[in-house]
């Protein structure tokens, strides 16, 4: 309540702050007053907090050089919070690790969509005519293709790595972003200020990006959240697959995968990393759910 | 009806850049990857001949319009290569499996479907109830569910620990299908629950429901006759996006229960780097999201005049 109460006067001595900064105070206050952003908030910090952290936390080696034999398949005990797995690596210590790489694949991906979403969506927005015929056009297409199967195939011709996920999820999920920036664009063009802008002479690009593109941080801080609950979904399928991050590097995914032959006896190795997954899922879920709800009631029908 | 024609033309028409687009995507994949892409369509155990002969066959040696044409042309023809692994046609290999992800696909939309719309319903009636806000953490959860996790805890449940039902396979008859089918379709329900409780939410609050309750009409036709009509309408737009949703969650499922479908097809393919069938896979798969969304569409203006004028 206290916290609450400062951000309420901080934001009324900011009154005279314009753009980025104000919008950013103005999400933090109003979205903590919502239980969903508050919860959504606290999972992801949790699970960002042991992502950074896992190199310095007390638990076991995820990728033991020499595996002892007497360790394979142990059921959960206080010595292993999750148990072994088939090759006696330590399962609490592998998710840890693992959300390292999901959240890193994660927020890399939705970072370049982001950027292409916004420049191709602000484009052709903001100039309409040919350009925006031809643009729309792409996004339309891009935006009707599923992401997963797009995302399959790319990562299936690159081959499995690390970077090659992040290019194929990138390259299916801009089109979102484009899509939201392109509708934002198209209003935000028409108002005033923009145009008065115009008449004092502002370049083009100086209009785009310190006018046009402010206006529109709301709804993609809402859909750059969901989205990389959506990200996350795909690289932990795609490595499930075979064909995301490679079997070496911890991941929910192929942790999943290796656990799978083992699910009569040791049912712990596919159990807990699936658990860990869907509770992050969740977190950005609710935190791009409640924001939307928060910020925006228009934009229920962005996303069902 | 005149209107219906020249807007499922129009629609036709739309999904021909997408096709194309599918096209091109299969296409660049042989490029896309370093190296030779001869040697990725000729068998792993090959002499240099085979190698030059695929080289020939396929025309690497031309510019890339041109291959990309000449591939066209072959697809048109309905030639879509031949498996390194089995060398058998590919469109023959494809098209033996689609039955059985139909199979997949149109029982999990029924169970996503019978799930949802009630739910959705229910929910909507009881707005900010113990019960809707029950409904609500469902949908959050299940869609939070990833598809694989959730096929192996139920196959973990039903089948490892209870043996109620079989691992996988098609052996077990209609027994086999179950698992598979409430793997694909529960994730998908919590859209269908979410979708049709905001819409069912909208239509109780229109002017025209109080008027047919001021008339004397029982609640139950006025909600199950006159609003249901109009709530299941954004239901039913969004199908073209589900069967997306549901092309996607079948290649998981289906590798999980090893369900002889294309998407266990395309995932062993990838696996034993038998590249013309994973061609052949991502776009039959591809097709099929366009021809559901095409469909989705043609349903949508049959249901919503307004929709075919617009």
């Amino acid at each position: 309540m206290i916290l609450r109460r400062q951000l309420n006067n901080l934001m009324i001595s900011w009154k005279g702050a314009r753009g980025f900064r104000r919008t950013m105070l103005d999400i933090v206050v109003r979205g903590s007053r919502n239980p969903m952003v508050v919860i959504g908030a606290t999972i992801i910090l949790v699970m960002v907090a042991l992502a950074i952290l896992a190199p310095v936390l007390p638990i076991a080696d995820p990728t033991p050089p020499e595996v002892n034999p007497g360790e394979k398949l142990l059921p959960p005990s206080t010595r292993h919070w999750f148990g072994t797995d088939n090759i006696g690596q330590d399962v609490f210590s592998r998710v840890i690790w693992a959300t390292r790489v999901s959240l890193t694949v994660a927020s890399l991906a939705i970072c370049f969509s982001l950027m292409i979403g916004v420049i191709l969506g602000l484009t052709a927005g903001y100039f309409g005519g040919a350009v925006d015929y031809i643009i729309a056009g792409t996004i339309d297409l891009f935006w009707t293709f599923p992401a997963f199967l797009l995302a399959l195939a790319l990562a299936a011709a690159l081959g499995a790595s690390l970077t090659n996920v992040i290019i194929a999820i990138s390259i299916s999920f801009w089109a979102g972003f484009g899509r939201l920036m392109r509708g934002q664009a198209l209003t935000v063009r028409e108002r005033q200020f923009v145009e008065a802008s115009r008449a004092l002479g502002a370049k083009n690009s100086r209009i785009m990006f310190t006018h046009v593109l402010p206006n529109c941080i709301a709804p993609l801080i809402v859909w750059a959240s969901i989205g990389v609950a959506d990200a996350i979904t795909i690289e932990s399928s795609l490595s499930f697959l075979g064909a995301g991050t490679p079997a070496t590097t911890p991941s929910w995914g192929n942790m999943l995968n290796l656990g799978m032959p083992f699910i009569s006896e040791a049912w712990w190795v596919a159990t807990f990393p699936g658990v860990v997954l869907l509770i992050t899922v969740l977190g950005f879920n609710l935190l791009g759910d409640g924001l939307r709800d928060v910020l925006d009631p228009r934009m229920k029908g962005l996303r069902r | 009806m005149a209107n219906l024609v020249s807007y499922i033309v129009r629609k036709l028409l739309l999904a021909i850049p997408i096709i194309i687009l599918a096209t091109f995507i299969v296409f660049l994949m042989l490029h896309l990857t370093p190296g030779d892409p001869a040697l990725r369509l000729v068998p792993p155990r090959h002499t240099s001949q085979d190698v030059e002969d695929a080289r020939e066959k396929y025309g690497l040696n031309e510019s890339l319009p041109v291959q990309y044409a000449s591939f066209l042309w072959r697809l048109l023809h309905g030639d879509m290569g031949t498996s390194v692994t089995t060398f058998t046609p590919v469109d023959i290999m494809v098209f033996n499996r689609l039955p059985r992800t139909l199979e997949l696909m149109a029982i999990g939309l029924t169970i996503s479907y019978s799930i949802g719309i009630p739910l959705g319903i229910f929910s909507a009636l009881r707005q900010n109830s113990v019960a809707d806000r029950g409904v609500m953490v469902f949908t959050l959860i299940a869609y939070a569910m990833p598809s694989f996790w959730l096929g192996i805890m139920l196959m973990l449940i039903f089948a490892v620990k209870l043996h109620w039902l079989p691992l996988g396979g098609t052996v077990g008859g209609f027994a086999s299908i179950i698992l598979p089918t409430i793997t694909l379709g529960l994730g998908n329900s919590a859209l269908t629950t979410r979708m049709m409780r905001s819409s069912m939410l909208e239509v109780l609050r229109m002017d025209y429901m109080t008027q047919l309750r001021s008339r004397g009409l029982p609640e139950r036709e006025v909600i199950f006759k006159h609003g249901l009509k109009n709530a299941i309408l954004p239901v039913i737009t969004v199908i073209g996006l589900d069967i997306g949703w549901f092309v996607g969650g079948a290649v998981v499922v289906e590798t999980i229960f090893s369900w002889p479908g294309i998407g266990k097809l395309l995932v062993d393919s990838i696996q034993n780097a038998d590249f013309p069938v994973v061609q052949g896979c991502i776009l039959i798969l591809a097709m099929f999201v366009v021809l559901g969304n095409l469909l989705a569409d043609i349903l949508y203006a049959y249901v919503d005049p307004r929709v075919r004028l617009g």
